[in-house]
């Protein structure tokens, strides 16, 4: 099977996806009941899809595509409620967050569907290990080339997504010291990582996907667990770096966030992206992982170290009149105080622990996040 | 001086574990049957092996041990889900009532005096916690059938507790009091046990927040904790099951900061379970077995079909299919320690129920060796249960 060709969609239209704990009320670890709380969905329109995920104790749900961001989050909100009304009939609690904070690996079920099945018996314990919570925002392209483009040029504000989005500080019972140690389950699968630096459809087609195919390695683009991904059957690139945030109201705002820098990339305002970019691409990577907005990246072109805080907030200045022509305002705005006074929701939940003083009450404490409209 | 006697409980305390781990190998019977067949094996009736429990110290350790049970089950008990889910408390009501009516109905068929079909009306309304809570995690089970499962069964033993006094009261004073003054009676006695487990359920999170055991296990204080409630309620007369069980619903609710405690009490509520099954087991009477087997399959069936039947009807509108449901009242089938440790907390009225309740001891034997086994079978076809017991 060639590379199926990129379907062109709208430019700049968005949509999200959302993968999402299940957990017990009792001791609030993972309860394995995907199963029950899809049979139950079913029987209402639900506001957007839902879909069962890799092992039985998540679930992921996802937008229909918007242009704005307000009404983005009217659906994530809408998305948020029919889920908490499922979890009160059924006892089950629901949260974000990248990780489960003591959950372990090895009491996971898969669920049960052939591919699932499958990866599972080809990835072992990673399969169940791969037990993790992110976001994906899909972009709009308007030609395949626009897309690969946005998808290089991307590069160096990768680190901004995951330091803002980073929500997994616990693994396994206990602090990992990163920001995001969800993204560290990532990488372990062998086909992570980034995306070659190809700039045209074609050539990514000839030169790169059809070799893969038979190296028999890969199949789809499904195969590829890249950072960000062509989503050619969508006509979207996709950004894969999120831990899924605590609330479908920040959801949103990074949402919005990826939009309005994607509009500001289209200017071609940016020095355009080169191989070379990618030198120090997997360092920037780790400092957000680890250190979260209080990390420093090397910019690719200038070398400056940067710090990642303050990178946002000059970035989010920059982007100021494409949010405004958006109509996502607000949701930059908030951004825009998040990196300047409050820390992410890594910080929010080591709080949390540092007071209560057991992970257990973390993950309570995310369920009732969840549940609660998050003023913005 | 030292007598052979003091030796046969725990000696058959260490040959019930052995078959229990034999035969859950072998044929993967749940532990708890195996207690059951041994301790029956070896009881009074059957050649004087084990002397009547009844009054002894084992009798206080099982009664620890399902207090200790009571409270686990408490804990997980989420009141607010009824809030959410009134089809729940739906489902719970009429497979309660149903089966007492069904069962007073059998009994009444089999020519049963008032009395006796009343007490074994309501004593069939129960599910045993120690039996669904003990193979639930023993299977290491999660899930909707599991959680509904435990709270239907907290839900039957508080009604069951409830109508049980009222019929014991009824009955032991027939003519001197009325049905009301029985129930005002019953009422009190559930109300002041209760409040005493709610005031260890205040109090104690609270013991634990000011010598700061947050973040540690609580296992050992809850442990503790329970053997005073049980002590105490014991000697002041009232329900130990209520008040361990309020214990562990207040505990639950209360939380501030949640606290992590060992499945089954650690190896605690191990031991402590032996001890449970073979003494449920070694306190009946080949011969109220033998006497009343024909009702005893009459009420077992009956209690059976309204049990999965209740599950399954109301299963669509509390969100789950039929068939969970019905998985659900699979599940509930277990009786036996819990209808044995209410009985021997009413010793002091020196009714022999036993005797006077046909069917009661059939009943209690078969369920206490197939009950275990029907919850573990539902659990494995719901797909809740990780792996077959204790692998």
């Amino acid at each position: 099977m060639a590379l199926e060709p990129f379907k062109t969609a709208t430019a700049l239209t968005m949509g999200v996806e959302l993968e999402l704990q299940l957990v017990s009320l009792t001791d609030f670890d993972l309860l394995p009941c995907a199963d029950d709380m899809l049979h139950l969905l079913a029987r209402n329109r639900f506001p957007g899809d839902v879909k069962p995920e890799i092992t039985e104790s998540m679930i992921e749900v996802a937008t229909d595509v918007h242009t704005r961001y307000d009404e983005l989050l009217a659906q994530l909100q809408q998305i948020r409620d029919a889920l908490v009304a499922a979890g009160d009939k059924l006892n089950v609690g629901l949260c974000g967050g990248g990780t489960h904070p003591f959950q372990h690996w090895s009491d996971r079920r898969i669920f049960a569907k052939p591919r699932f099945k499958e990866l599972s018996w080809l990835y072992g314990y990673l399969a169940k290990q791969f037990t993790v919570f992110g976001q994906h925002v899909h972009i709009g392209c308007s030609s395949a080339n626009e897309g690969l483009f946005l998808l290089h040029a991307l590069n160096r504000y990768l680190p901004h997504f995951i330091a803002l989005s980073a929500s997994s500080p616990f693994s396994q019972g206990t602090d990992t010291l990163f920001d995001s140690a969800r993204l560290n389950s990532v990488f372990a699968f062998p086909l992570s990582g980034r995306a070659p630096f190809i700039l045209e459809w074609e050539k990514f087609g000839d030169a790169y996907f059809s070799k893969m195919e038979k190296t028999g390695v890969v199949k789809t683009m499904k195969d590829f667990y890249w950072d960000i991904r062509p989503k050619p059957e969508y006509g979207t690139i996709e950004l894969r770096v999120c831990d899924t945030p605590l609330t479908v109201e920040w959801a949103a705002v990074l949402a919005a966030y990826l939009q309005a820098l994607c509009r500001m990339l289209l200017e071609r305002s940016d020095p355009p992206p080169t191989e070379d970019d990618y030198l120090v691409y997997n360092y920037n990577r780790f400092q957000a992982c680890r250190f979260g907005l209080d990390g420093y990246l090397v910019h690719p072109q200038s070398n400056e170290n940067l710090s990642i805080r303050e990178d946002i907030l000059a970035t989010l200045e920059r982007l100021a009149p494409h949010a405004a022509a958006l109509g996502s305002t607000p949701a930059l705005e908030a951004l825009s105080l998040l990196a300047s006074s409050q820390g992410n929701h890594a910080s929010e939940l080591r709080k949390i622990y540092a007071s209560a003083g057991n992970v257990a009450s973390v993950t309570e404490h995310a369920t009732r996040m969840f549940r609660r409209q998050e003023a913005l | 001086m030292f007598s052979i006697n003091e030796m046969f409980w725990p000696a058959a305390i260490a040959l019930a574990w052995v078959v229990g781990e034999l035969s859950f190998r072998w044929i993967s019977l749940p532990r708890i049957s195996s207690y059951g067949i041994t301790g029956f094996a070896m009881a009074a009736s059957q050649g004087e092996i084990l002397g009547d429990p009844s009054g002894q110290v084992v009798a206080q350790m099982a009664n620890v041990a399902f207090a200790l049970i009571l409270f686990e089950l408490g804990y997980r008990i989420n009141l607010r889900w009824l809030r959410h889910n009134y089809w729940l408390g739906v489902t719970s009501l009429v497979e309660s009532i149903g089966t007492f009516a069904a069962v007073f109905f059998v009994a009444n068929a089999f020519s049963m005096s008032l009395t006796s079909s009343l007490m074994l009306a309501a004593l069939a309304m129960s599910t045993s916690p120690a039996a669904v809570l003990r193979v639930a995690n023993d299977t290491r089970s999660t899930g909707q059938i599991t959680e509904r499962l435990l709270h239907l069964t907290a839900f039957n033993t508080v009604l069951t507790v409830f109508v049980f006094k009222i019929v014991l009261g009824y009955w032991m004073l027939e003519s001197a009091v009325s049905i009301p003054q029985a129930a005002w009676h019953s009422v009190m006695v559930l109300f002041i046990s209760a409040s005493v487990g709610v005031l260890f359920g205040v109090v104690v999170p609270g013991l634990l927040r000011l010598i700061d055991n947050r973040g540690r296990n609580s296992t050992v204080a809850f442990a503790i904790t329970v053997i005073l409630l049980t002590s105490l309620t014991h000697i002041l007369g009232f329900s130990s099951l209520i008040a361990a069980l309020a214990f562990g619903l207040v505990a639950r609710h209360r939380r501030v900061v949640l606290t992590q405690t060992q499945r089954n009490f650690g190896a605690l509520g191990d031991v402590l379970t032996v001890v449970l099954f073979v003494f449920v087991a070694a306190s009946l009477d080949w011969k109220h077995v033998s006497d009343g087997l024909g009702i005893a399959l009459a009420v077992i069936v009956c209690r059976f079909l309204i049990k999965t039947a209740s599950a399954a009807l109301f299963a669509r509108p509390s969100g789950i299919g039929w068939r969970k449901g019905a998985l659900t009242g699979l599940a509930m089938m277990p009786m036996s320690a819990f209808v044995m440790l209410l009985l021997e907390q009413t010793k002091y009225l020196e009714l022999d129920v036993m005797n006077q309740v046909a069917g009661l001891a059939a009943i209690v034997l078969l369920l206490e060796i197939i009950g275990p086994v029907m919850t573990q079978r539902a659990l494995m076809l719901a797909g809740e249960a990780n792996q077959k017991e204790g692998d």
